[in-house]
Order: structure tokens, then C-alpha cells, then sequence
């Protein structure tokens, strides 16, 4: 079971889109958690998120075994910096465990347009589907294609598919077969 | 260190330099200490045990993998072979990270010779070794998509090298992925300025594949063990260089098949040389039954026909029993007629 816990309000229809989103990509049933506040000392100076920090401090979510809890926030996030510079932060998911946050601070605008609002949904799917998968065990995948592709990548198509590709699908399968409950 | 398992029983095996921090007395193999065990991932040793195996005692040094909590047992006597080395050091982990960040080099195109190469690098390369792996099939994912296989090799070379970074830099694995996908999928507009990257990690040389020589090879074609099926076919013709595909050749093919039909009385090429190939005694009965005297095929049609019914009825029940038994082997019905 996939559970989404908001830090921050969202539309309703983004919120039904992404609850079905993760059911077609994982086949889990996805329910929504409710609201949580959202940690306050996880803000830095120069006023994102850090990402790690809000992951250990957000309230918890009543969870069975082997459930996902997913924390959606529109605040920008931030990670340490790495040998080579901060790479960008879209999410942030304790690899193989149970936790993992999404922001939608960098997707893009929601607009009021059709087209845009759909965009907006598709790009938000697509995260939160990247960060489940990381909780299934899945790597950064090498076909752009795949939702499991990074999401900073310049070989990112326009429109994100929201199916994950045959490799990511097939491990996460047994991931999820091989799960005790 | 000791290089990988050679191929062949009689090839002596390769002495490769070791990896930086290679273990190799199983003394340093301290309770706490971390260690990486080849394609098994970061382990802590835990201390050393006696165990009881087939009758002898082994003592063994008993590892957790991190990642799982999997044991890990050695013999201590093996800690040398198995290829342990400590967790990559800062200055490692920045050569790899200036390695990712590097041009890369076209990858090698030949499958065998890379899965190969591959493979050693997993065993023998150390962390560097893992960026390779993962650097080389990353570029050749951007040429063509990675086979099953080496999709497989890929993933698990980006799961050691996770977690090793991560282990080496105190983050969690999601962060270090982060980081390495961040120098090998620069965000647009992003280049690094780094220094060159440390020298590739050795793999052992190997022996080119012995080609024989044309006498050879002809005396190998030669020898292919049709003397013990008792058929004692002449090869001669047959292995022509390409060029010297000549009607004589396809002639004395011939000649060969009217041969092997009269018994291997006549000779090779007989054919050929009287300039007409005889008929083909292979395919006449064929022909024979299609192109039967008129009188003959009519005095034959109503023998043959008086006997047809039978035949008849047999392809039937032959096509009706399959069903019949299909239809006994079936699994019976969910919810069929309760007794």
C-alpha cells in the first residue's frame, strides 16, 4: 500500500491523478494519509528544505509492513553538497525503506491552461513515481524514457511517460512479490 | 593480489598490482573493521569463529553485509584470494567522481570482450573499477540499448558503487546516487573543470585466440569423425577456398552424391569427367511415382482405391482421439457438479 501524506494543501485533482498514477505504475493500492504539518527546522538560510532533514523529522503515517509513505510538499528542497556540487533536488527517498518526499517547487507551472495543468500533473506523477521506485530498490535508469531516469537529465523527453520501463518494471515486481506482506 | 581465475586449466594465472587497500592478511580483519567484499558489497567484520566443516576445522572470519544484514563467512586462510579491501578513502572516492566526470572513451563494441572486462573489473578494480563498469555501459546505453545481461551487470555495478560511495562519504544511498548521476547526466548548461582522471584500473591480459594455420585447419575439417560413423565421404572438394567455388567443383559434388548412392563402387568426380552428370538415383523415385506410365497409373488407381476407406477411417479416429483425450485429461471445472 502506497500512502500520500501532504505537508502542504494540493489540488484535489492533482491529488487523484497522482493516487492513480502510482496504482498503474506499481499496482499497489494508493490511499491518501491526510495532512501533516510540516517540520519547521528543516528550513536552511537561504530558505529551501533539506530534504534529508524533513524525511527525518515529518510526523509519521500510521503504516502497516512493507507500506510506502510518500510526502508531498511545494516547498524547494536542497541535499549536501556532493564531491562536485549540490545537485538539483526534485525528491528524496531512503533507498529500499519506506520513506520518501516529492517536491513541486521545480515541476513545472500549473498555469491555468488544460494543457498546462496537465503537465504539471504528468511531471508530478513522474516524481513520485521516481521516488517510490527507490523505495522498491530501483537505480537511476538509463533510458530517458523511463520514470526512473534522472530527473535533471537534459535527455528528459517534453511530456514524461509515467510507465516505468521493462527492466525497473520487472524488478520492482519482484520486489514487491518478494515483500512479507 | 592475485589476478583473476585463468580460462584454461594449463594457463598460469596472472599476477595483477593490488587494488589500493587490499587486504591481505586476515589479521587486519579487526572486529568493526569495514571492509568491501567483491560483488557482495561493504560488510563489517564481526570477529572469528571455528566451524566444523566435513570434518575439518575451519576458522572463519564472519562479515555482515551492510546493505541486508546477509554473513558472510571466509576461512581465514582464503582472505587473501577472495579480493577484500578496505572502504574506499576521500582521494579514492574524488578520483572516481573526476573519472565520471571525464570524457568518456567510445566503448568497446565487441559484447564478449567487454562482459568480460567487465566482469574482472567488478572483481579486481576496486571502486574505480565499479565507475568503469558503470561509466562504460552508461555510454553505450546512449549508443544502443543495453542487452538483458549487461543491463543486469550494470545495475549491480551501480548498487556496489551506491553504496560504497555513500558508506566512503557518511549519506545515505539516495544522495550518492544523486551525486553520481549528477556528473554523469550534468544538468544542461552544467561542465566540470576537473583535474585528469587517475589511470585506468589493469586488466590481465589475454591471449589472442589461436587462428590455425590453412594446413591445419584443413587437416582438422578432415578429421571430424565420419570414419567411426562408417562413412567415408572424401572432403576435398568441399573445402575450396571461398574463391575456388568453380563448376568443378559443384561437378565433382556431384560426381560425390552418384558415389555415395552406387555403394562408393565408382570414383570421386566420375561424374564430372564424363561431362554429363548421370540422373540423380536419390530423386527418382520421386520422379517415378509422379511420372508414372498412363496405363501403368490406371491399371494401379483401383487397387489403390479399395484399400482407402481404411486408411480413412483410421486419419479419423486419429483426429477424433486427441480430442477424446484431451477432453479425459482436462482439469475438471471450478464449480463442476458436486457428488
Amino acid at each position: 500500500m502506497i500512502r500520500i501524506a501532504l505537508l502542504e494543501e494540493l489540488d484535489p485533482a492533482d491529488l487523484t491523478f497522482l493516487t492513480r498514477s502510482l496504482y498503474r505504475a506499481f499496482g499497489l493500492g494508493t490511499e491518501v494519509a491526510g495532512h501533516r504539518p510540516q517540520p519547521a527546522h528543516a528550513e536552511r538560510k537561504d530558505g529551501r528544505l533539506d530534504a534529508l532533514a524533513l524525511l527525518r523529522a515529518a510526523a509519521p503515517v500510521r503504516a502497516f509492513a512493507d507500506d510506502k509513505v510518500l510526502y508531498v510538499t511545494t516547498a524547494p528542497l536542497s541535499l549536501p553538497p556532493g564531491p562536485l556540487g549540490e545537485p538539483p533536488c526534485w525528491g528524496f527517498a531512503e533507498y529500499g525503506k519506506d520513506r520518501a518526499l516529492v517536491s513541486t517547487a521545480r515541476l513545472p507551472a500549473r498555469g491555468l491552461s488544460e494543457a498546462s495543468v496537465e503537465a504539471h500533473r504528468r511531471r508530478l506523477a513522474r516524481e513520485a513515481i521516481h521516488a517510490i521506485g527507490h523505495l522498491w530498490d530501483l537505480h537511476h535508469c538509463v533510458d530517458a524514457r523511463c520514470p526512473m531516469h534522472p530527473s535533471w537529465s537534459p535527455h528528459l523527453p517534453a511530456s514524461p511517460e509515467m510507465d516505468l520501463c521493462a527492466f525497473c518494471r520487472e524488478k520492482s515486481e519482484r520486489k514487491i512479490r518478494l515483500a512479507k506482506t | 593480489m592475485r589476478g583473476p581465475s585463468s580460462r584454461h586449466p594449463d594457463e598460469p594465472r596472472e599476477q595483477l598490482p593490488p587494488v589500493e587497500g587490499f587486504v591481505s592478511d586476515a589479521n587486519d580483519l579487526a572486529p568493526g573493521v569495514r571492509v568491501v567484499y567483491p560483488n557482495q558489497g561493504v560488510c563489517t567484520v564481526e570477529g572469528t569463529e571455528e566451524k566444523d566443516i566435513a570434518g575439518q576445522k575451519l576458522q572463519l572470519v564472519r562479515m555482515r553485509r551492510e546493505e541486508d544484514g546477509a554473513v558472510v563467512l571466509v576461512p581465514r586462510a582464503k582472505v587473501p584470494t577472495v579480493g577484500l579491501r578496505r572502504v574506499a578513502t576521500g582521494d579514492q572516492i574524488q578520483g572516481v567522481f573526476h573519472y565520471l566526470a571525464a570524457q568518456s572513451d567510445d566503448p568497446e563494441l565487441d559484447w564478449k570482450v567487454r562482459h568480460r572486462d567487465n566482469a574482472d573489473r567488478l572483481v579486481g578494480g576496486g571502486v574505480l573499477g565499479l565507475a568503469e563498469v558503470v561509466k562504460g555501459l552508461h555510454s553505450l546505453s546512449r549508443l544502443r540499448p543495453l542487452p538483458n545481461k549487461e543491463r543486469e551487470q550494470y545495475d549491480n555495478a551501480r548498487h556496489l558503487l551506491v553504496h560504497e560511495v555513500a558508506v566512503a562519504l557518511g549519506v545515505p544511498p539516495g544522495v550518492a546516487e544523486d551525486y553520481i548521476d549528477y556528473v554523469l547526466v550534468p544538468p544542461a548548461g552544467v561542465k566540470f573543470d576537473v583535474p585528469p582522471p587517475p589511470a585506468p584500473v589493469m586488466l590481465p591480459s589475454r591471449p589472442r585466440r589461436h587462428r590455425p594455420a590453412p594446413a591445419e585447419e584443413e587437416s582438422d575439417i578432415a578429421d571430424l569423425g565420419l570414419s567411426d560413423l562408417g562413412l567415408d565421404l572424401d572432403l576435398d572438394g568441399a573445402v575450396a577456398a571461398p574463391g575456388e567455388a568453380t563448376e568443378g567443383g559443384e561437378a565433382a559434388a556431384a560426381g560425390r552424391d552418384d558415389e555415395a548412392v552406387e555403394g562408393g563402387a565408382a570414383e570421386a568426380g566420375e561424374g564430372a569427367e564424363a561431362g554429363e552428370p548421370p540422373p540423380r538415383p536419390r530423386a527418382a523415385p520421386a520422379r517415378a511415382a509422379r511420372g508414372k506410365p498412363a496405363g501403368k497409373a490406371a491399371s494401379s488407381k483401383p487397387a489403390r482405391k479399395a484399400p482407402a476407406t481404411a486408411p480413412k477411417r483410421a486419419a479419423k479416429a486419429a483426429r477424433e482421439k486427441p480430442a477424446r483425450k484431451a477432453a479425459a485429461k482436462a482439469p475438471p471445472r471450478r464449480g463442476g457438479k458436486k457428488k
